[in-house]
C-alpha cells in the first residue's frame, strides 16, 4: 500500500501526500506549483478556464483528454500524466493552436483563454480530422463572454493546415509509462487530518478490496467522476474525511455491447464515462448517442461516469428517462454477494433509492433495441449545451398495424424521481397511433406528474413539455415515415 | 506603414494563449498576505438585530474582524449619490449585502471564521419588483422627461391607436474574472490599491474617503481586468475598500477576491425595465405620436441608475423620426443589488421597447415589419432632429437598412419561411432586421475628457499611459497604434503601461463606448508636444549647407523608424538616434496630453440639447427557428451591416462587433435572473445562469462594416465601437416576435424570449392550454383603444 499519489504534471513527476490527496487538482495547480495559467471561474466545472488535459495510460501511449480541473480531486488522478497551459510550447515559442488563435483575433480579456487552449488541443488530440462542425460541438465546456466565438472557431478552422505535434510527441511516454506501472498495482491508502477530522482515502485496484474497505466504512464517500462531488465540495455542502476512490479498479471501467441471443446488450462498468458511452452507441443506438453528446460538456463526459448519474439519483439525471424505458439492470455488489435490481425498482422517492449499506454499484446492463421498436429521447433545457435539465422524457414505442403495442414512457424533472408514466403507458396500448389518441396521452400524462416551480422552470411549464412531448413524438413519427416513404 | 487600419493582434494577446497574462489573483502571495472576505446579509431588508463575531474570533489563524463601525472615515459612497454603505449600518438593503469583513492567514481559516459568524435581521416584506415600488412610490430623484411637439393630441387625432406594456429583464454582466482586490500597504499611511476596475480614479477615492487618507495617499492600479463589461464601473468600489480597511487596520497585505455565486449575488446587473407606451400612427404604419413611460428597477441604491435612465430615453425612439413624442422616466427603488451599468447602459432598454412598438404596428396592420421601420427611420435631409433636439448629422441609417435588407435577401426569406410555417409540424421560423442608432459620448458632460502620459526613451521606444483600463475591448491595442503612427513607428517599438493613478490623474471610468475616442486623443495630444520638440530639435540636425539643405521644420518627417527631411530623404537619422540626441542637448522626450470632447452638452431639466459627440449606427438581420412543442429556440443565421467609420483595427473591432452581438443575444433569449420571493437571487452561477455557449453562435453569421469615412471630428475617423453591436441583436428577439404574431400571439412577449415564454405564448395560440398559466400576459397585451388613455401620467 502507498501512502502516496504519484502524478506527472507537465512531465514532472509529483508525490501528493497528506491533505494535498483531498485537494481539488485546480487548487494544486495553482496554489502549490503556482502554475497560474489555469484559472478559476465557477468552480463548478461550468465554464472550462481550468480545463487541463489529463493522460491516461492506453497501451504504449497516453490518451489525453480535456477535463474541468476545478472539480478533479488529487486522489482521482493517481497514475495520470496532467498537462496545463505552462506545458504546451516552450518559453518563447508557441503552438500552433496558441499561433492561431493569437492571429485570429481569438482572445479578448484572456481570462477564458487557457481553458480553450487546452479543450482545442485536447480535441486536437482525440482527432486529426476536425471538421467545421466539431470545433462548436467540442468546445461546449468553454464559456468565453468577450468574443463571441466566431474567432476561437475560426482560429480552429485554420489548424487544419498547420502541423500539430501531439502530446505523446512532445511528453515521449515511455519512462512515464514505466514508472507508473510500477506503482499501478499497489493501491493507496492515506490517512491525515482533513477539513478538522480523522482523513482516509482508499484507492484500491480490486473491487473485493473496496468492498471490504465500505463494509469496515459504511459512511464513506465513494467517489468515480466527482463531477458532481467536486462540486459539492467546492461549494461547502459536502465533507468527506472517508473516501474510496473507484478509479483504480480493474473493471469497473469497461463498457461494450454484447450481442446474445436476446439481441444486443450495453454492458458497463459504473465507472464507465459518458464520452465511452457515447463512443460504443455512435453505431447501435444512435439516439442515445446523440442525446448523451448535449449531456453537460466533452470536460464533464471524460470524467462524468454511468454510475455516478444513477447513484446521484437527481430527479433531473440525463440517463435516467433512457435506462427506465429500456429496463435496465443494476448489479449491486457488497462483501456479501452481489444481487441484480432492475432500475424500474431502484428509486424509492426523492435521493432515496435501493442501495443497502456496504453496497456498491458495479454494472450496468442495458438491454437495446430491436428493429421494431422506436426511440426517442428528449431532453430542454435554458441552454441547448452544458445545462441542467429542465425536462426530460424518454419513449419507447412498438407499433404493429398502426397501433400500440407497447409503450415505455419516462419523465425527468416534474416530480421527486424520474418515474414510468404507468397509466398513460396503459392507457396507449393496444390504442391506434393518431393524433387524438396521443392528445388524450398527454392530458393522462400531466396527471401523472408533480412538477415544482424551480430555477429551471416552472411547473406549468413542465406540465405544458409532458403534454407536448407526447405531441412531439408522433409528428416526429409522421416526419420520419414520410421520409421513408420518399426513401423507398 | 500606417499601424492604424491593421488588425494587429491584442497587445496581450501571446500573454492571453500561454497562461502569462497575469489577474489579479494571479500575483505572487506576499509573505504576510491576509486572505480578506465577506459576510453577506441572508435577508434583502429589515434591521440587523445582532451581529455574532466571537465564535468567528476564536477561529485560529483569523486576524480581523470589522463591520460598518470599523470604517474610520466615510461610510458611504456614490458618485452621484452618497448613498451606498460600504457594509451594512444598522439595517440591511439587499441579499447578499456585505455586512462583516474577515482576514485571515489562510483561506481555511477564513472560509471557516465566514461559516461562524451569525447575522441576525428582523426581516421586512422587500420589494422586489418595479410594480410593487411604483405601488409604494419608491422613486429615485426626480421624474425625466423628454417632449416635443403634441403627442397626446397627435394620438387621439391618429387613424389608430395602440398600447401596452413591454417587460425587458435584467441580465448578469458575467465578467469571468470576479470582483478582485489587492491592497498593499506602504509608508506613512499610504497604501496601493490593485484593483479590477474599470474606474481607477473611483477607487482611489472611495478607498481615501472611507479610511479618512488624501487623495495623494492612494495609489489605484489597474493592469488589466478578466472581463467587466460596465459591472466594474462602480461596482469594483466594495472589495477594493474592504481590501484596503484590511491593508490599512492590520499593516499587511489583503487579498480579496469573490467567487462567482457571491459576485452574482451581491452585485449589481443590467436593469430590469417596465415600458408603457401608447402609439398613433397612420394606415401605412408612420408614427404621428408616442408615449412611453419607462420605469427602471434600480435595486436598494442609487449607483448609475439615473444616468443608466436618462440614456434609455435618449434612445427611446431607437432609429425613428417621431414627430410628437413624450418620453418619461423614473427610476424604482427594490431590494436588490443595486443595478449599474452594462454595455449599453440603459440603451438597449429603451431601443427593445421602440422595436416592440413597431412590431405591434405592423402586426396591427398585417404589414412586413421593415415596411414599418423604414418608413419610419429618420431621414437625411429632413425629419432628422431627435427627441432632445440633436441634429443627426450624417444619418446612414436608410442606406444600411437597404443594403442589409437586399445583402440578407431579406425579403425572399421572409416569404420561404411564411410558406414554410404553414407546412413544418415540427419547427417555426421567423426573420427580422432591426436598426441601430447609439449615441457616443458620456451623457455626464465632465466625464468627457481624457489625459495620457508618453515618455520617449533613448532607444526610440515608447511608454504610454492613459486612463483607459484595459478589459479585453483592446484600447491599448488600439492606442499602440494610433502613437505609434504619431511617431512613424513599428508599433511593437510603443506599450502601454498598466493604468495607475500615479501616473493619470482624475481620469474618466472606461466606459460609454469612448475610451479610445478620448484617452487616443489625449495620448496623440501628448505625441504631439513631444514630437513638435523633435520636429524643431531634427530640422537643425538634418540643415546641411553642404547638401544646400536649409532647416524647415515644415519638411520634417518621422516615417518607419526614421526622421528626414522630405527633400533629402536619404539622409536620413534612426527615430531612436534622433532621441538619444535629442536627450543630450536637454530636450524634453515625455509629455502629457488632455483632451475634452467639443460641442456637447445636454439639459437634464429640459430633456434638450446635444449629448452626443457623433452616432455609431447599424441593423441586423437575424432568423430564428423554434421548435413548436417545447419552445427551444435557435439562430441558424445572423447578417450585421455596422458603421464604424475608418476602424483602427478590424481585428479588434470586429471581435467588439460579433462578441457584443453574441452577449445581446443573450440578453434577448436566454439570461434569466431568477429570484425567490424573499429576494435571493437563484440563479448565481453559470449552472443555472446561461450565457450563450458555442452551439449557440449562429452558423451562419456574417458581419460587415458599413465603408464610411465621414466621421471627421473623431481620431483618425473611426467611431466607438464597444456598445453598439449589443443592441443589433434585438433583431433576435423581433424574429421571435414575428414568429409569434404570425400565429396571432405573443403581444405581451417578454425580453428574454426564453423557450419557456415562447411556449407560453404559443401555448395561448390554441395548440394545447395549461391548466393554470403561472404568468398570465394576457392583461399586457396590445389592444386597440379607441377611447381611453391606459398610460398613466407620471410626471408632475
Amino acid at each position: 500500500m502507498r501512502d502516496y499519489l504519484l502524478v506527472f504534471i507537465n512531465g514532472r513527476r509529483h508525490l501528493v501526500r497528506g491533505a494535498d490527496c483531498w485537494l481539488t487538482l485546480s487548487d494544486f495547480l495553482r496554489g502549490r506549483l503556482g502554475l497560474v495559467g489555469t484559472k478559476i471561474v465557477c468552480s463548478e466545472g461550468d465554464c472550462g478556464s481550468c480545463t487541463v488535459l489529463v493522460g491516461q495510460p492506453a497501451g504504449e501511449h497516453l490518451q489525453y483528454r480535456s477535463i474541468d480541473s476545478c472539480i478533479a480531486l488529487m486522489f482521482q488522478l493517481d497514475g495520470r500524466h496532467i498537462v496545463t497551459v505552462e506545458g504546451l510550447g516552450g518559453s518563447e515559442e508557441l503552438t500552433p493552436v496558441q499561433q492561431s488563435l493569437v492571429g485570429c483575433h481569438a482572445s479578448q480579456c484572456g481570462f477564458c483563454t487557457p481553458g480553450f487552449v487546452m479543450s482545442m488541443t485536447g480535441l486536437l488530440e482525440e482527432s486529426r480530422q476536425l471538421d467545421e462542425e466539431d470545433w462548436p460541438q467540442g468546445l461546449t465546456g468553454n464559456l468565453c463572454r468577450c468574443t463571441g466565438y466566431v474567432s476561437i472557431f475560426e482560429a480552429g478552422k485554420q489548424l487544419g493546415d498547420l502541423q500539430v505535434q501531439s502530446l505523446n510527441d512532445r511528453y515521449p511516454p515511455e519512462t512515464m509509462l514505466n514508472e507508473l506501472a510500477a506503482e499501478s498495482q499497489a493501491p493507496f491508502g492515506i490517512e491525515t487530518e482533513i477539513y478538522g477530522q480523522p482523513g482516509r482515502l482508499f484507492g484500491p485496484t480490486r473491487l473485493s478490496d473496496a468492498l471490504e474497505f465500505l463494509k469496515r466504512n459504511l459512511s464513506a464517500k465513494v467517489v468515480a467522476g466527482a463531477t458532481d462531488v467536486g462540486v459539492q465540495i467546492n461549494k461547502g455542502i459536502i465533507a468527506p474525511s472517508v473516501v474510496l476512490d473507484l478509479n483504480r479498479i480493474e473493471g469497473l471501467g469497461d463498457a461494450g455491447i454484447e450481442h446474445g441471443a436476446d439481441g444486443p446488450t450495453l454492458i458497463a462498468g459504473a465507472r464507465a464515462t459518458w464520452s465511452q458511452i457515447e463512443t460504443i452507441c455512435r453505431e447501435e443506438v444512435p439516439e442515445l448517442a446523440r442525446i448523451v453528446s448535449v449531456f453537460g460538456s466533452p470536460q464533464i463526459r471524460h470524467m462524468g461516469t454511468i454510475g455516478g448519474n444513477i447513484i446521484n439519483a437527481s430527479p433531473i439525471a440525463d440517463s435516467l428517462p433512457f435506462l427506465l424505458v429500456m429496463e435496465a439492470e443494476l448489479e449491486l455488489c457488497s462483501a456479501r454477494g452481489k444481487r441484480v435490481v432492475p432500475i424500474t425498482d431502484f428509486y424509492l422517492a426523492y435521493k432515496q433509492f435501493d442501495l443497502r449499506p456496504g453496497e456498491l454499484l458495479a454494472r450496468i446492463r442495458v438491454p437495446l433495441l430491436s428493429a421494431t421498436q422506436h426511440l426517442r429521447l428528449y431532453k430542454v433545457s435554458r441552454r441547448r449545451d452544458l445545462d441542467i435539465s429542465t425536462f426530460t422524457a424518454a419513449i419507447l414505442m412498438q407499433l404493429q398495424d398502426n397501433r400500440v403495442v407497447d409503450i415505455r414512457f419516462a419523465l425527468g424533472a416534474v416530480g421527486p424521481t424520474v418515474v414510468r408514466a404507468r397509466k398513460t403507458e396503459a392507457f396507449l396500448k393496444g390504442k391506434l397511433f393518431d393524433e387524438a389518441t396521443m392528445r388524450a396521452a398527454a392530458n393522462i400524462a400531466a396527471s401523472e406528474i408533480s412538477p415544482v416551480s424551480d430555477v429551471r422552470g416552472a411547473a406549468d411549464y413542465r406540465y405544458q413539455l409532458t403534454r407536448n412531448v407526447l405531441m412531439k413524438f408522433y409528428h416526429q413519427q409522421q416526419v420520419s415515415e414520410a421520409h421513408e416513404i420518399i426513401h423507398v | 506603414m500606417s499601424n492604424v487600419g491593421q488588425s494587429i493582434p491584442h497587445d496581450s494577446a501571446v500573454g492571453h494563449v500561454t497562461g502569462r497574462a497575469l489577474f489579479l489573483d494571479d500575483l505572487p502571495l506576499s509573505s504576510d498576505e491576509l486572505h480578506v472576505g465577506f459576510v453577506g446579509s441572508p435577508a434583502a431588508c429589515g434591521a440587523i438585530e445582532k451581529i455574532d463575531i466571537d465564535a468567528a474570533k476564536q477561529i485560529v489563524g483569523v486576524v480581523g474582524i470589522y463591520t460598518a463601525d470599523d470604517i474610520p472615515g466615510e461610510k458611504c459612497f456614490g458618485i452621484h449619490y452618497r448613498d451606498e454603505p460600504v457594509l451594512a449600518m444598522g439595517e440591511v438593503l439587499y441579499v447578499g449585502q456585505p455586512v462583516v469583513v474577515i482576514a485571515a492567514e489562510t483561506k481555511v481559516a477564513l472560509e471557516r471564521a465566514r461559516r461562524a459568524v451569525k447575522i441576525e435581521v428582523r426581516p421586512d416584506e422587500p420589494i422586489l419588483s418595479i410594480e410593487e415600488a411604483i405601488e409604494q412610490k419608491r422613486f429615485l430623484g426626480v421624474p425625466r422627461q423628454i417632449r416635443r411637439g403634441n403627442p397626446q393630441q397627435s394620438i387621439s387625432a391618429a387613424p389608430h391607436r395602440l398600447s401596452g406594456i413591454f417587460h425587458s429583464g435584467g441580465q448578469e454582466q458575467f465578467y469571468l474574472e470576479s470582483q478582485a482586490a489587492i491592497a498593499y500597504p506602504g509608508e506613512d499611511g499610504q497604501l496601493i490599491v490593485h484593483s479590477s476596475t474599470q474606474n481607477t480614479t473611483e477607487i482611489q477615492i472611495v478607498v481615501a474617503e472611507a479610511l479618512r487618507l488624501g487623495q495623494h495617499q492612494v495609489v489605484c492600479i489597474c493592469k488589466r481586468m478578466g472581463g467587466a463589461f460596465g459591472g466594474k464601473e462602480t461596482q469594483a468600489a466594495i472589495p477594493a475598500i474592504l481590501a484596503a480597511l484590511v491593508a490599512h487596520k492590520t499593516g499587511r497585505a489583503a487579498r480579496l477576491i469573490y467567487n462567482k455565486d457571491e459576485d452574482m449575488i451581491s452585485t449589481g446587473k443590467r436593469h430590469a425595465y417596465r415600458t408603457q407606451w401608447e402609439v398613433g400612427f397612420d394606415p401605412r404604419g408612420r408614427i404621428v405620436g408616442l408615449r412611453t413611460n419607462l420605469y427602471s428597477n434600480c435595486g436598494a441604491t442609487a449607483d448609475l441608475s439615473m444616468a443608466v435612465l436618462e440614456r434609455s430615453m435618449l434612445h427611446a425612439e431607437n432609429a425613428y423620426y417621431i414627430p410628437n413624442i413624450e418620453i418619461n422616466g423614473r427610476v424604482c427603488f427594490t431590494n436588490l443589488p443595486p443595478n449599474t451599468a452594462f454595455r449599453g447602459f440603459g440603451g438597449p432598454q429603451g431601443m427593445a421597447a421602440m422595436e416592440n412598438v413597431i412590431h405591434a404596428i405592423a402586426s396591427h396592420l398585417g404589414l412586413d415589419p421593415l415596411e414599418v421601420q423604414q418608413r419610419n427611420l429618420y431621414g437625411t435631409l429632413e425629419r432628422n432632429f431627435t427627441p432632445y433636439g440633436q441634429h443627426f448629422r450624417r444619418n446612414h441609417l436608410p442606406k444600411i437598412v437597404s443594403m442589409l435588407a437586399a445583402s440578407s435577401s431579406y425579403t425572399k426569406r421572409r416569404e420561404e419561411i411564411l410558406v414554410n410555417n404553414a407546412h413544418d409540424p415540427l419547427r417555426l421560423r421567423g426573420i427580422a432586421l432591426s436598426p441601430m442608432k447609439f449615441g457616443i459620448s458620456f451623457t455626464t458632460k465632465f466625464l468627457n475628457q481624457a489625459n495620457a502620459l508618453v515618455n520617449l526613451y533613448t532607444d526610440g521606444t515608447v511608454q504610454v499611459s492613459t486612463g483607459a483600463t484595459e478589459m479585453g475591448q483592446g484600447v491599448n491595442t488600439k492606442i499602440r497604434q494610433l502613437v505609434a503612427d504619431e511617431f512613424g513607428l513599428d508599433w511593437t517599438r510603443v506599450l502601454l503601461m498598466p493604468t495607475s493613478t500615479e501616473k493619470n490623474n482624475n481620469t474618466s471610468p472606461t466606459a460609454a463606448s469612448a475610451s479610445t475616442d478620448l484617452n487616443g486623443a489625449a495620448a496623440i495630444d501628448a505625441c504631439r508636444k513631444i514630437k513638435q520638440r523633435l520636429t524643431k530639435f531634427a530640422a537643425l540636425r538634418l540643415a546641411s549647407t553642404k547638401l544646400a539643405l536649409t532647416e524647415s521644420q515644415e519638411h520634417v518627417e518621422f516615417a518607419d523608424g526614421w526622421v528626414y527631411d522630405r527633400r533629402r530623404p536619404e539622409q536620413r537619422i534612426k527615430f531612436g538616434e534622433l532621441c538619444k540626441l535629442a536627450r543630450l542637448e536637454r530636450i524634453d522626450l515625455g509629455a502629457r496630453g488632455f483632451f475634452a470632447t467639443p460641442g456637447i452638452d445636454f439639459n437634464r431639466e429640459t430633456g434638450q440639447g446635444t449629448p452626443f459627440f457623433y452616432y455609431t449606427q447599424g441593423a441586423a438581420v437575424a432568423e430564428v427557428e423554434i421548435d413548436r412543442f417545447t419552445g427551444e429556440l435557435t439562430v441558424p443565421r445572423v447578417d450585421l451591416l455596422i458603421d464604424i467609420g475608418r476602424s483602427i483595427n478590424p481585428g479588434v473591432d470586429r471581435g467588439q462587433v460579433i462578441g457584443g452581438f453574441i452577449q445581446g443575444m443573450g440578453w434577448v433569449t436566454a439570461e434569466c435572473l431568477v429570484y425567490n420571493e424573499q429576494g435571493t437571487l437563484l440563479s448565481h452561477s453559470p449552472t443555472t445562469y446561461k450565457i450563450p455557449a458555442s452551439t449557440d453562435v449562429p452558423r451562419v453569421f456574417n458581419c460587415a462594416f458599413f465603408d464610411n469615412d465621414d466621421n471627421v471630428e473623431n481620431i483618425r475617423r473611426s467611431k466607438a465601437v464597444g456598445e453598439p453591436p449589443l443592441m443589433l441583436a434585438i433583431a433576435v428577439w423581433g424574429a421571435v416576435k414575428q414568429v409569434l404574431s404570425s400565429m396571432n400571439v405573443g403581444s405581451d412577449l417578454r425580453l428574454p424570449a426564453t423557450s419557456e415564454e415562447i411556449l407560453r405564448c404559443l401555448t395561448l395560440s390554441g395548440f394545447f392550454r395549461v391548466p393554470v398559466p403561472s404568468v398570465n400576459g394576457s392583461a399586457n397585451g396590445n389592444i386597440d383603444v379607441p377611447a381611453k388613455n391606459p398610460v398613466e401620467p407620471t410626471s408632475t
